[in-house]
């Protein structure tokens, strides 16, 4: 469960990216947040993964105050959230698998182990020919899946993306999404910040649009036994999406 | 998709590799092989700015290097010429024999003696008589009891200030039979405002050279630390402590720094071998007198130590920077 109770955060005095922000997101929902770029998605994902920290109000991760939370307990946090960055952040000069086992080898997994699950995945996503590339000869479709594959390697409870389809063609997108809807069918709670409108047309998910750092629109909660049909929603979420 | 399919998926899927192999243990010494392995990888995938810190540290240190090495050389000559500060005290009247070994026995219990000899009338004649070789004329007429008997005494190191020798003059001139006390005050003074000035000088151009060698290496170490702060940020977004990404970067450091200093070394003696070591002749000195030697293992050591400090120590102020999780 993630919860954001009054979340306001401030870069400068005077300028709030993200004000009065409530939010629920129960256990294993599959959440979009969309909003015109610089309404504040970003900063809330990150949020999310402790990456900034509110200057008023509270995150709660599965009851955890993540504002509460000392130097030393925040990776043990980030473990359980696998996250998607905009710009990927692969490290050029490590392959493709080395890229996606970092994940564990922080868990302190073994080499062995290690191998077999990054191979695994890596099978997943179409990517077993590419293990020993380095990302800057991939394509931007399949760095997006590695980057994918080092997100949900560990099993993580939250999925995070910023962005995950922003550079892509039609079929990589749909690619992309299905990976996602894959992990939420296994229970993994995801959240995904995107301004495509196809994107969330096609998915028919829950969808909280930001404005200016806002929540305009909290969308409806989902019942965990509905996820995938709520043709209502899809239908409002069209009008929405129109406007922003 | 409906929703009892979702569901019924829900059941049936299980995550791959869902159960979690042991973990290995925790700290340094349990993730040690973890941590090497991480290093060298990094050195092998960071190939040229591994190659610019490990040169950029054996150059720096070949510098230091050769200026102890020149140091220490210069101060191994210098000691030599202080061994010409000799003290020369005169009888006035030349002591029976009996009584020449309870003289020296009361001049060697002064502070600060290291040898005394005893030289007789008869021995400082024929040392005269030697010195003028080929000039005897002018020695006619001239018998051993013109010249007085005399002790020849050198003073250890710690003895050979001005300050020290005035010191050690007046108290021998208190013994008994002693009469005039020659040490060429001039000579002595102006040799130790010299070797004051060498050292002061060389304390100088060490300190430096010390500050520029870490002035230098612990730039060049944050600058390609900086260059992979996206690794860093990335390790620290994924979970990683901050010890867990510090550790390889450390060890990196301590690699390199041994690697430059091992390299200063080998390029040290070989500009030894090459050139200075023949040096002594080009400059018309004894070598073996002169004391153009190389370092001592004790020297070696600590270059070696000081690349590896200056490797883990750069590390560390850089890591501090870069890594805030």
């Amino acid at each position: 469960m993630i919860q954001l109770h009054n979340v306001g955060l401030s870069y400068q005095p005077e300028a709030a990216a993200l004000s009065d922000i409530n939010l629920k997101i129960p256990k294993g929902d599959f959440v979009f947040l969309t909003g015109q770029s610089g309404a504040g998605k970003s900063t809330l994902l990150k949020l999310l993964y402790a990456e900034l920290t509110p200057t008023r109000g509270q995150v709660l991760i599965d009851g955890q105050n993540l504002t509460r939370l000392s130097r030393s307990q925040i990776p043990l946090v980030r473990r359980s959230i696998g996250v998607v960055f905009q710009d990927y952040k692969l490290l050029p000069n490590r392959t493709v698998l080395e890229n996606v086992a970092i994940t564990l080898e922080v868990l302190g997994w073994g080499q062995r182990d290690i191998g077999k699950k990054v191979f695994h995945i890596l099978k997943r996503m179409g990517l077993e020919s590419k293990l020993n590339s380095t990302p800057l000869r991939l394509s931007g479709g399949e760095q997006q899946r590695v980057a994918l594959a080092r997100a949900l390697v560990n099993d993580p409870k939250i999925l995070i993306a910023d962005e995950p389809t922003g550079n892509l063609d039609e079929e990589n997108k749909e690619a992309i999404l299905d990976f996602f809807k894959e992990a939420n069918n296994r229970g993994t709670t995801v959240v995904v910040a995107t301004h495509d409108r196809r994107v969330i047309e096609n998915s028919h998910r829950r969808v909280i649009r930001l404005d200016k750092g806002r929540i305009v629109d909290q969308g409806r909660i989902v019942d965990q036994g509905e996820t995938g049909s709520a043709p209502e929603e899809s239908a409002e979420v069209a009008d929405d999406s129109t406007q922003g | 998709m409906t929703a009892p399919k979702a569901n019924a998926m829900k059941k049936t899927t299980k995550p791959a590799g869902a159960v979690r192999p042991k973990l290995a243990q925790e700290g340094f010494f349990g993730r040690s092989g973890y941590f090497f392995a991480r290093a060298l990888a990094n050195l092998r995938q960071n190939v040229f700015v591994s190659v610019v810190t490990v040169g950029t540290i054996s150059l720096a240190l070949l510098i230091a290097a050769l200026f102890l090495l020149v140091y220490v050389n210069l101060e191994g000559l210098a000691n030599g010429w202080s061994d010409k500060v000799q003290i020369t005290a005169y009888f006035d009247k030349e002591p029976a024999p009996l009584a020449v070994a309870a003289l020296k026995t009361t001049v060697k219990s002064i502070p600060g003696t290291k040898s005394v000899t005893f030289i007789s009338k008869q021995e400082a004649e024929s040392r005269l008589r030697a010195r003028l070789k080929g000039q005897e004329s002018l020695l006619e007429g001239v018998n051993a009891d013109v010249l007085p008997a005399s002790l020849e005494i050198r003073l250890d190191r710690e003895h050979r200030d001005n300050f020290a020798v005035t010191h050690y003059v007046a108290a021998l001139k208190k013994v008994q039979g002693i009469g005039e006390v020659q040490y060429g005050e001039e000579w002595v003074q102006r040799f130790n405002t010299f070797m004051n000035f060498f050292r002061l000088m060389g304390l100088l151009l060490g300190s430096f050279l010390t500050i520029a060698v870490l002035f230098i290496v612990s730039n060049t170490i944050k600058l390609t630390i900086y260059a992979r702060k996206e690794e860093l940020e990335l390790l620290s977004l994924v979970g990683a402590t901050r010890f867990f990404i510090k550790a390889p970067f450390l060890i990196e450091g301590v690699l390199q720094g041994a690697l430059g200093a091992l390299l200063s070394l080998l390029a040290l003696a070989g500009c030894y071998f090459a050139f200075l070591h023949n040096a002594g002749s080009f400059l018309g000195v004894n070598p073996a007198g002169a004391g153009l030697s190389f370092l001592s293992p004790l020297h070696l050591a600590v270059i070696l130590g000081g690349g590896v400090l200056l490797g883990f120590i750069g590390s560390l102020t850089s890591l501090r920077r870069f890594v805030n999780v």
